[in-house]
């Protein structure tokens, strides 16, 4: 039977078969033979999941646009999909062109989540191509690649990619294929490939690097193996957003995507600087696009999709400069046409909840705000810079605008979190509920929903060194919120602690974890950020066969002195301003936004020769050799 | 407000499109086309789109038809052409005509459907004798099991019948459809095979409707 036939029989007992078919609008499919560098990006999460990514449509519309490369897609196939291509003997396959994953010249995997990690070498394996690096050396295997804010600690997942790119991917992409070309065309072998790409910015390759252990078994150095690799691999920022391309021919999906609109990236990076939050850190320094560039990207991306609703996506919107005259010119000119804006995340402040209302006209849907803990205290800990005030302004004027429902979301665990922290949240939902009981006229459409997930240390922020809490200790105190968050209106909604568990083992991981990972693939884990197919215990088999204690990767609290598995790679931010950011957040103290124009010093202008860059032109001068 | 009706063609990977999935992907077409399509009032406005019975998923339709109406008239080749130039994969439009107001909407009038069905060679055990046809169109009743509920689809099955192909099996099928009966037709032609002693798996039929008729 031929390949395609088999595939169509599978794709008739799938329940999505939508998921596998392609050819959606603005997908691009290439003449296979004559076209030299075939890439496949490589989503370790289910389509729907995959296509609402924006870098997915950035990277897409990038390699396509050359001459001599494509791309093309593949997700992880659902259960179903999984059981159909192993009993027929079917490849995984790519949507354009339906190849294999093996017959790519490189594989390119994007790292949202440390809970895809199986979902890689499930990919990898249903692809007819081997786990690990080191039995994939014969040029006939593709080259595997990953980035994505997981590649800040590539660690657990080293043995099973070939390279990662660390940081920002609109020009790396660009320097990985051509130097793949030019290695190609000196026909040269695997081993010197992963030496050219080592001598590129920004891109890290694990097999050319040592680890060494003390007694305790704890990670004591890393070095660089060979001549011409850098001790630390520094990540990529653009400099210029206005300047660097920007999909707007955007792949419109064929089956509902979990975000299904247009994506306007206004800005990236975001300097408020939560001493929880890696991507605060990942994707500095703040770099806004300029109002004029939006507007035409605007426009471009709405006629070529046909999309009803545009996003205005960042990691902070609402902190977009221009953010009131960009929404008022977007609606000026697109309003006749039916277009929604949307924004994804609300700053809690009444500012935010009036652009909300500018954009809105139908209440719908709940408005979401994240005050993240219950007291002034420990929101300073974290850097949190929002007051109880301004979370009541907030909700005032969301009641008074007549939304009904409001979502409140904080962490548990945090460090130097009390009794009086969790008290503090079930407060603070109390009060946002009388205040909605004095306002709002339909008191039983009233709802005040708190959600909260537990604190998971990351790599590169400044809890790095902190433990998280023992998964006894977040049930408890879950378990306390459940009780004191009974009554009438609210609503109270928690993530599983063992899957946060998992995620800080992988987050701090080292690469002897990689064993682990492949055990527990092979006793079936799959999807694990997916509460249907979690399962610890098939994981803590996973780690005892291998004779790996998870507990002692999630419950650590390092030394400032102590060697970080990910201390070769370079986010920007100096080590030492964690550490004084750290002691700052120890003492209660707040550390300023530098869009404010005053520089915290974190260190990461000077070192990546890059500066904040702000709509209207201004920038912040940085501090240089602060910490000398 | 001007009403269209237009027969399309859903075939290759937009067949695995739901049927909520293509009306989505036919208002994204028509605002990128630059159509002046009409929405509904209310909070939730929606393209004023009316459809006969909705395509299942993975069959593929020939002339699935369906109304729009527009805010102004816009000439019936112009709007083929230029659907026709933003339409995904698989789907395409063939015909467009004006529809007078006091026309009756789809679904009131559309009831038949008819239906090509093929089946690989590889997929079928044994040859589907000619005159099992015959025998199983002479039984009074056919009965079959849909959510637990045995159900006599017999009334709904207007006609079957073997057409010459090169290879495999290839039927021609007439069904009710519609809001009051609906047959599918793998019930149909799973009842014809287990009445003719032939083992045969559902999702090895490959479907297509060629036409809503009344």
């Amino acid at each position: 039977m031929s390949m395609d036939k088999k595939i169509e029989k599978a794709l008739r007992r799938v329940q999505k078969p939508g998921r596998y078919a392609g050819g959606e609008w603005n997908a691009v499919r290439k003449d296979w033979v004559s076209t030299d560098l075939k890439m496949a990006f490589a989503f370790p999460d289910v389509y729907e999941v995959g296509m609402s990514h924006l870098g997915l449509q950035i990277l897409y519309g990038l390699v396509n646009r050359r001459d001599d490369a494509l791309m093309e897609r593949v997700f992880a196939p659902w259960p179903d999909m999984e059981e159909q291509l192993r009993k027929m003997g079917l490849p995984l396959f790519s949507l354009e062109s339906r190849r294999p994953l093996r017959d790519f010249d490189i594989v390119g995997f994007t790292l949202q989540y440390e809970l895809s990690f199986t979902n890689i070498l499930n990919m990898l394996d249903l692809g007819e191509i081997p786990l690990r690096s080191a039995d994939r050396l014969a040029e006939e295997y593709p080259l595997v690649v990953a980035g994505g804010p997981c590649a800040f600690n590539p660690e657990p997942i080293a043995a099973f990619i070939d390279a990662f790119v660390i940081g920002e991917g609109e020009e790396a992409i660009n320097d990985l294929l051509d130097t793949y070309h030019q290695w190609r065309m000196q026909g040269e072998n695997k081993k010197q490939l992963l030496l050219r790409l080592a001598e590129i910015d920004g891109i890290y390759v694990p097999s050319l690097y040592e680890v060494q252990y003390n007694e305790k078994g704890e990670v004591k150095s890393i070095t660089a193996k060979a001549g011409g690799v850098p001790a630390v691999v520094k990540k990529r920022a653009v400099d210029n957003l206005n300047a660097v391309f920007y999909p707007t021919r955007q792949i419109v999906p064929a089956i509902e995507a979990v975000h299904d609109r247009a994506m306007l990236e206004v800005q990236r990076g975001c300097t408020r600087g939560c001493r929880f939050c890696q991507a605060g850190v990942i994707y500095r320094p703040v770099r806004e696009k300029d109002p004029e560039t939006l507007l035409q990207q605007a426009r471009e991306t709405l006629a070529c999709t046909g999309w009803g609703e545009i996003s205005l996506t960042s990691l902070s919107t609402s902190d977009y400069s221009q953010v009131r005259p960009l929404i008022e010119e977007l609606t000026k000119r697109h309003s006749a046409d039916r277009i929604n804006v949307s924004l994804p995340s609300l700053r809690v402040d009444a500012f935010s909840v009036d652009l909300a209302k500018e954009v809105q006209k139908v209440r719908r849907s709940s408005l979401t705000f994240a005050p993240e803990a219950g007291t002034q205290r420990l929101r300073d800990v974290i850097n949190k810079g929002v007051t109880e005030n301004d979370l009541m302004e907030a909700v005032t004027s969301a009641f008074r605008g007549g939304w009904q429902a409001i979502k409140l979301y904080f962490m548990i665990g945090l460090p130097t979190e009390t009794g009086e922290d969790l008290e503090g949240i079930a407060k603070l939902a109390r009060r946002v509920l009388e205040r909605g009981r004095e306002i709002v006229k339909s008191k039983g459409r009233l709802k005040v929903t708190v959600s909260v997930s537990s604190f998971v240390p990351k790599s590169h922020t400044v809890f790095q060194w902190e433990p998280q809490d023992s998964m006894e200790e977040l049930r408890r105190k879950q378990e306390f919120l459940r009780r004191e968050l009974r009554g009438r209106g609210l609503f109270f909604n928690w993530h599983d602690p063992e899957g946060s568990f998992l995620e800080a083992v992988l987050s701090r991981g080292d690469r002897r974890l990689c064993d682990a990972i492949e055990a527990a693939w092979r006793k079936g884990c799959r999807f694990d950020g997916w509460s249907e197919f979690f399962n610890l215990d098939r994981w803590l088999a996973a780690f005892d066969e291998v004779g790996i204690d998870p507990e002692k990767y999630a419950y650590r609290r390092y030394d400032y002195n102590d060697t970080l598995p990910w201390d070769h790679i370079g986010a920007g931010v100096n080590k030492k301003f964690l550490a004084r950011d750290h002691r700052r957040a120890m003492a209660g103290e707040k550390t300023p936004d530098c869009r404010g124009g005053k520089c915290p010093g974190c260190g990461l202008c000077p070192s990546l020769e890059i500066k904040p860059r702000l709509a209207g032109g201004e920038t912040i001068a940085p501090v240089q050799d602060v910490l000398q | 407000m001007p009403r269209y009706r237009m027969f399309y063609s859903k075939k290759g990977p937009a067949r695995f499109n739901s049927h909520l999935d293509m009306v989505r992907t036919l208002e994204r077409s028509m605002r990128r086309a630059g159509l002046p399509i009409a929405y509904s009032e209310g909070f939730n406005p929606h393209p004023r789109f009316s459809f006969a019975a909705p395509l299942p998923v993975g069959v593929e339709g020939l002339a699935e038809p369906f109304d729009v109406e527009m805010l102004e008239p816009v000439e019936n080749n112009v709007i083929e052409e230029k659907l026709n130039a933003v339409l995904p994969d698989g789907i395409r439009v063939h015909g467009v005509a004006t529809v007078p107001d006091n026309e009756p909407s789809l679904m009131s009038v559309l009831d038949r459907a008819k239906y090509i069905v093929h089946i690989d060679e590889e997929d079928l055990p044994f040859e589907l004798p000619d005159s099992a046809v015959e025998d199983f169109l002479s039984l009074e009743h056919v009965e079959v099991l849909r959510k637990d509920k045995l159900r006599d689809i017999r009334p709904g099955i207007l006609k079957i019948q073997k057409v010459q192909g090169d290879s495999g099996l290839t039927l021609n099928l007439e069904l009710k459809a519609g809001s009051v009966i609906n047959i599918r037709p793998e019930d149909a032609l799973d009842a014809l095979f287990k009445n003719a002693g032939i083992e045969t798996d559902k999702e090895d039929f490959q479907i297509t409707r060629t036409a809503l008729s009344t």
